[in-house]
């Protein structure tokens, strides 16, 4: 536990977006020399916002920050970096061809322009780092080649050597494997115990238990409470990051779910970077229910709604929709057997900014035979009844169909979205964090729709990082972690501090993990 | 000042020419020649006789489809500057079926017409096969095959197409595969009509049909087209076989659409640059085959106009391209009225 | 890097001795075909290896054929006022170092559309040029300066060959020293491939940039100036014929190295040679048709191109503008 004055102190920090949301309202953060800090939290909660104000990434709109006793104003990562505060984001910063000693050089060469790089003379400044602190880096290889987990070492080290007293980690374990876990976890000690002030933002309970003198929990922007790791339970502090016992549930007439319509059957995905985002995943969602993925972002659930949706081809495993075996990489043809996709992100991947609401409202169905005429001349009449049709049936507010779809609100454009997927009378429909960022009329209208669907009959999988949306929705629950689900049942079986302990990686006793039937495929 | 949002892309188009006609007068300027003197001349032979402004659009009506063909390109996510080479090979295919095929007076005209608008689509499918199945970047592609059809055009032109006894020009089109003119006093044919009419014909393909819905998409947002099931090689054969149509009847246009020649230059000195020319005019019509076709009468009034200019005032004609360049470079930005007017503001 | 370079000069060199003997059957004297493709060498390597720094800072100039037709011209201009050819491959230079640095402003400050840009440079100089040599000189198709103005050559065993060419190795030996092994060079190629690393060092990415950029257009400028000076001994308006766009070719080529697009360079500088060779020399210039080796930089430019696409490496923000988030 660290202990004299402070090294950092922010007082009353605000941060407010220039679109209105405000992520920071009014937080206190205190970092003493010698300690473990956890900053702890949900998606959106503002653990990352307020420390990328402390690292000179942000500048807050209200507030002030003390380093050592003096007030500074960061007004970029290279001044925060010179009063020895450097942080290590999730996203690397890394030249990939470089080698690592080159990368930690990058800037700090030591030598003019026209020089060659001293890397000898480097590396051993160098190699002496890594010796004090434990960290094993190996300097010569190409950044690129090396694994996650060592590349976020060479970031690590690029900071140190710069001569940091406090090292802000952003989600440090997400990309390591379970035993390389431990290294990192002994290498933090170490660097504790020579002195550093070490912040960690996390959403990992055990993590937090297991290397952290002291948590703080911050929640919808503000600290929802701050204690010694020692007097710390898993309960507790689930309880502080999700907010009190409440049972805010959307009133919904029991149903009795039908056949299977989408049937998952050891499915592995790999990411981008080659890693294993879904690993032998199985599951169904059956006629009339809401089956429910929560979890924090970066679990894999990105590459399965892709790999469900025909974006992504799975190294593994079989997909059936509507009792058939799905194709990959066919998205057209998963339309045609009837799913719909809400996808992850509207602007990205679901809408094209730049046409207009009838054009993006047959984006996806532009093949459909009704909105086809001879040569493949789109039927214009059809098309603006059915825009139209869409706008007045989902409420979508614009001053005319003939506006970029750009210029919406995205609460508007949201709905324009799921309503046109709604609107394919599909079997299942996949939605992935379909209210993000939208206020709140848009919200509550949409996950009353999704609600609808199911009344309906239709099979919704929804996958949200938003506990409340999950817990509200859901007939049927899991909670996607590492890329598996731990547990997975009935929604009246989870309660919210459950829920908060599993997307935390604790399982508590009484739930069972990957505790799915054998789906049936017909 | 602010503009209503669907006014802004033509406001932002004249502002870039704008600030290109002042460079211009800078250049003029520097080389001894009063501005003032040029630009009068330059508006006086576009629009001064009613000569002048049927010329105008003779010179409008080639522009109007090179620019459709880069539009094209850019609608689609692509850099098809092979207007060039394209535009050459339709001059040279509607020359052969023109010139050298008879055939009765019906069907002559829209065969040499037809000959040449495919003769460009062919040579545009080497660029777009190379972009689709090798992923090789078309504005290499696109150049090189415009030189090898500079020559490829001109071997054909002395070579088979000659007219017998005089080397400079191939043989001319037969009068049975010749645009009606328009009027005794300038070199305008009805060919314009077809330039127009093939204009409106890609806007109601690219906004009117699936295909053209698609190629839009994947230029628009590669993604969301990856959503909604479409396949990017055919969108880039699509493009480019449209911008070869287009090239190809640019080119097809200077040899049976214009006296009184109505034939090829052996130097292609009748067709030349008009393909480079289309990227100034097709930026300028935002990429869109009618604003294209506005963009068009702006630059030809200006081809027209500089030929007065250069006999008035002596600034040579080519001054207009060079000015093209520079609205290209100025178009480049993409925040330029954004910027400038928030340096105005302070 | 060394095992790909040793490999592709000594396939050139085969290819170029194979090719020595095969022409001499043919009727085609191998040392003038050289001479004359180590003349066409030298501004494709200029504006290739002045690209290549370019490309791996991570802008694209594709404009390099306007800036050797201005600066053609208006070195020819200042050899004729300061009575010298140096003084008009110096100016050509400048002129270049002038047009770069327009460019690198736009695209790094203006955050420009930089292949458009490089278009826009290129229309430019189509209207421009013409427009300058009739002001210059009322040039009535091409304009021959006296003799004493050209860049003498020196004579060596191989030929005689222009002091600018070995400039020219010297140049892209000078660049690959530059980009690996000195500091500056290191910076350059990390802008290239990750500009938030080099930002978040707290160096400063758009210096960086206006550097390469200055840099490739006055090695380029020097190039365009070489043509008329070094090689042709006369402007013509069409003295580029498409250079600008081989050397683009050549950079592509050799994957964004200086010593690579040194040998692509003498490719393609060999195919022109050979073109113009096949043009004049008696016994062969009747059985091939004149326009069909005109093409054949062009074609072999673009067989490379198709050839080698895809398995080269490119610095992955080459064309995009940076901005901070």
């Amino acid at each position: 536990m660290g202990e004299g004055t402070p090294r950092v102190q922010m007082r009353g920090i605000h941060k407010v977006y220039p679109d209105g949301t405000a992520a920071l309202k009014g937080v206190d953060f205190d970092l003493y020399p010698g300690e473990v800090v956890a900053l702890l939290g949900e998606n959106g909660a503002g653990k990352t916002t307020l420390m990328k104000v402390l690292s000179g990434l942000l500048r807050p709109t209200r507030g002030d920050v003390l380093v050592d006793g003096r007030p500074v104003h960061f007004r970029n990562p290279v001044d925060a970096l010179r009063r020895g505060i450097g942080m290590v984001h999730q996203v690397f910063t890394l030249v990939p061809p470089f080698t690592a000693l080159q990368n930690v050089l990058l800037g700090q060469e030591g030598a003019g322009l026209l020089r060659p790089l001293p890397e000898e003379q480097a590396r051993a400044r160098v190699q002496r780092l890594l010796e004090e602190t434990g960290l094993e880096v190996p300097l010569d290889v190409p950044v690129e080649s090396l694994p996650v987990g060592v590349q976020q070492r060479v970031e690590i080290c690029k900071t140190l050597y710069r001569g940091t007293s406090v090292l802000i980690l952003d989600e440090p374990t997400s990309a390591l494997a379970p035993v390389e876990v431990d290294d990192f976890f002994s290498f933090l000690r170490r660097l504790r115990d020579r002195g550093t002030s070490i912040v960690l933002i996390t959403h990992k309970l055990r993590e937090v238990l297991e290397v952290t003198d002291r948590v703080v929990v911050l929640r919808q922007g503000s600290v929802a409470g701050e204690l010694p790791t020692a007097s710390a339970t898993p309960e507790r502090l689930a309880e502080l990051m999700v907010g009190p016992l409440s049972t805010l549930r959307v009133a919904r007439a029991p149903r009795s779910p039908g056949q299977p319509v989408l049937a998952v059957q050891g499915l592995r995905v790999r990411d981008d970077q080659g890693r294993l985002a879904v690993q032998d995943l199985s599951f169904e969602v059956r006629e009339g229910e809401v089956f429910g993925v929560a979890g924090v972002e970066g679990n894999g659930q990105s590459e399965l709604v892709q790999a469900l949706t025909g974006l992504r081809r799975p190294e593994a495993g079989e997909i059936w929709l509507s009792g058939q075996r799905v194709p990959s990489l066919d998205p057209l043809s998963l339309y045609r057997r009837g799913l719909a996709h809400v996808p992850e992100d509207k602007a990205r991947f679901g809408l094209a900014l730049g046409f207009d609401l009838v054009e993006n409202s047959i984006l996806g169905r532009q093949r459909e035979p009704k909105f086809l005429g001879w040569l493949g001349r789109l039927r214009r009449p059809v098309i603006l009844r059915y825009a139209e049709e869409l706008v007045r049936r989902f409420r979508v507010v614009a001053p005319d169909l003939a506006t970029p779809v750009r210029s919406l609100s995205g609460g508007n454009q949201q709905r324009l979205l799921v309503g046109r997927e709604i609107s394919k009378e599909p079997r299942l429909v996949v939605a992935m964090h379909p209210t993000r960022g939208l206020d709140v009329a848009s919200t509550l209208y949409i996950r009353e729709l999704l609600v609808q669907m199911r009344d309906a009959g239709k099979a919704v999988l929804l996958v949200s990082a938003d506990l409340d949306e999950v817990l509200e929705l859901s007939d049927r629950i899991a909670v996607m972690y590492g890329g598996r689900f731990l547990g997975l049942g009935p929604a009246e079986e989870f309660r919210r501090e459950t829920v908060g302990l599993l997307m935390g990686g604790v399982v508590p006793e009484g739930v069972h993990a990957d505790a799915a039937r054998p789906p049936s495929p017909r | 000042m602010r503009t209503p949002r669907a006014l802004r892309p033509l406001a932002e188009s004249l502002a870039t020419v704008a600030l290109g006609l002042v460079a211009g007068g800078v250049l003029v300027w520097a080389f001894g020649h009063s501005p003032l003197a040029a630009y009068r001349a330059l508006a006086v032979g576009a629009f001064g006789t009613r000569e002048d402004l049927l010329e105008t659009l003779a010179f409008a009506t080639p522009l109007m489809l090179t620019a459709l063909t880069f539009a094209v390109g850019v609608r689609a996510g692509l850099f098809n500057i092979g207007a060039e080479g394209q535009m050459y090979l339709g001059a040279v295919g509607a020359t052969f079926v023109a010139g050298m095929v008879p055939m009765p007076a019906g069907v002559h005209l829209a065969a040499a017409t037809v000959a040449g608008m495919l003769a460009g689509a062919v040579w545009a499918l080497t660029p777009a096969v190379l972009k689709a199945w090798r992923g090789a970047h078309e504005v290499i592609s696109t150049i090189m095959c415009n030189w090898i059809a500079l020559h490829l055009s001109m071997y054909l032109a002395i070579h088979f197409l000659a007219e017998p006894g005089r080397a400079e020009r191939t043989v001319p089109a037969l009068p049975t595969a010749r645009y009606p003119v328009l009027s005794e006093e300038s070199t305008l044919t009805a060919v314009l009509f077809v330039a127009v009419g093939f204009a409106l014909v890609v806007y109601a393909y690219l906004w009117g049909t699936r295909a053209g819905y698609e190629l839009r998409l994947a230029g628009e947002n590669p993604e969301a087209a990856r959503y909604a099931g479409v396949r990017p090689e055919r969108v880039v054969v699509l493009s480019f076989v449209l911008g070869g149509l287009a090239a190809g009847l640019a080119g097809a246009s200077q040899v049976i659409g214009r006296p009184p020649a109505w034939s090829l230059y052996a130097t292609l000195g009748n067709v030349v640059t008009l393909g480079f020319d289309g990227i100034g005019v097709a930026l300028v019509g935002r990429n869109h085959p009618v604003g294209g076709i506005l963009a068009a009468l702006l630059f030809g009034a200006l081809a027209q106009g500089g030929r007065l200019m250069e006999y008035e005032v002596g600034v040579l004609s080519e001054l207009v391209r060079a000015l093209n360049g520079i609205i290209v470079f100025a178009m480049a930005v993409p925040e330029l009225w954004g910027m400038l007017r928030r340096r105005l503001a302070r | 890097m060394r095992w790909k370079a040793v490999v592709t000069w000594t396939f050139a060199l085969g290819a170029v001795a194979l090719g020595a003997r095969f022409l001499e059957r043919v009727g085609l004297p191998p040392v003038s075909l050289l001479e004359t493709g180590l003349l066409a060498m030298t501004p494709l390597a200029l504006a290739a290896v002045g690209e290549c720094l370019n490309q791996k800072a991570g802008l694209v100039n594709i404009g390099l054929e306007a800036i050797f037709m201005v600066t053609a011209t208006v070195g020819v201009w200042f050899a004729e006022v300061g009575r010298s050819g140096t003084v008009g491959l110096l100016a050509g230079a400048a002129t270049g170092a002038l047009l770069g640095l327009g460019f690198g402003a736009v695209s790094v400050y203006g955050k420009a559309d930089q292949i458009i840009a490089g278009m826009g440079l290129n229309v430019f100089a189509l209207g421009f040029v013409p427009f300058l040599l009739i002001s210059l000189w009322a040039f009535p198709g091409i304009h021959v300066f006296p003799n004493e103005l050209m860049v003498p050559r020196i004579r060596t065993p191989l030929g005689q060959v222009s002091p600018v060419t070995l400039a020219a190795v010297v140049v892209a030996l000078a660049a690959h020293l530059l980009l690996h092994r000195t500091v500056l060079g290191f910076r350059i190629r990390a802008v290239g491939e990750k500009p938030e690393a080099v930002d978040v060092a707290g160096l400063r990415v758009d210096r960086l940039r206006l550097l390469t950029a200055t840099v490739g257009g006055a090695l380029a400028g020097l190039g365009g100036a070489f043509l008329p000076l070094g090689w042709f001994g006369a402007l013509v308006k069409e003295i580029s014929a498409g250079r600008g766009f081989i050397a683009l070719a050549c950079v592509v080529f050799a994957g964004l190295e200086p010593l690579l697009a040194l040998g692509a360079a003498l490719l393609f500088g060999l195919a022109d040679g050979f073109a113009s060779a096949v043009a004049v020399t008696p016994g062969v210039k009747e059985r091939v048709p004149f326009y069909f080796v005109s093409m054949i930089p062009y074609v072999v430019t673009l067989a490379v191109v198709a050839a080698v696409i895809g398995r080269r490496r490119f610095p992955s923000t080459v064309g995009r503008p940076y901005a901070r988030e």
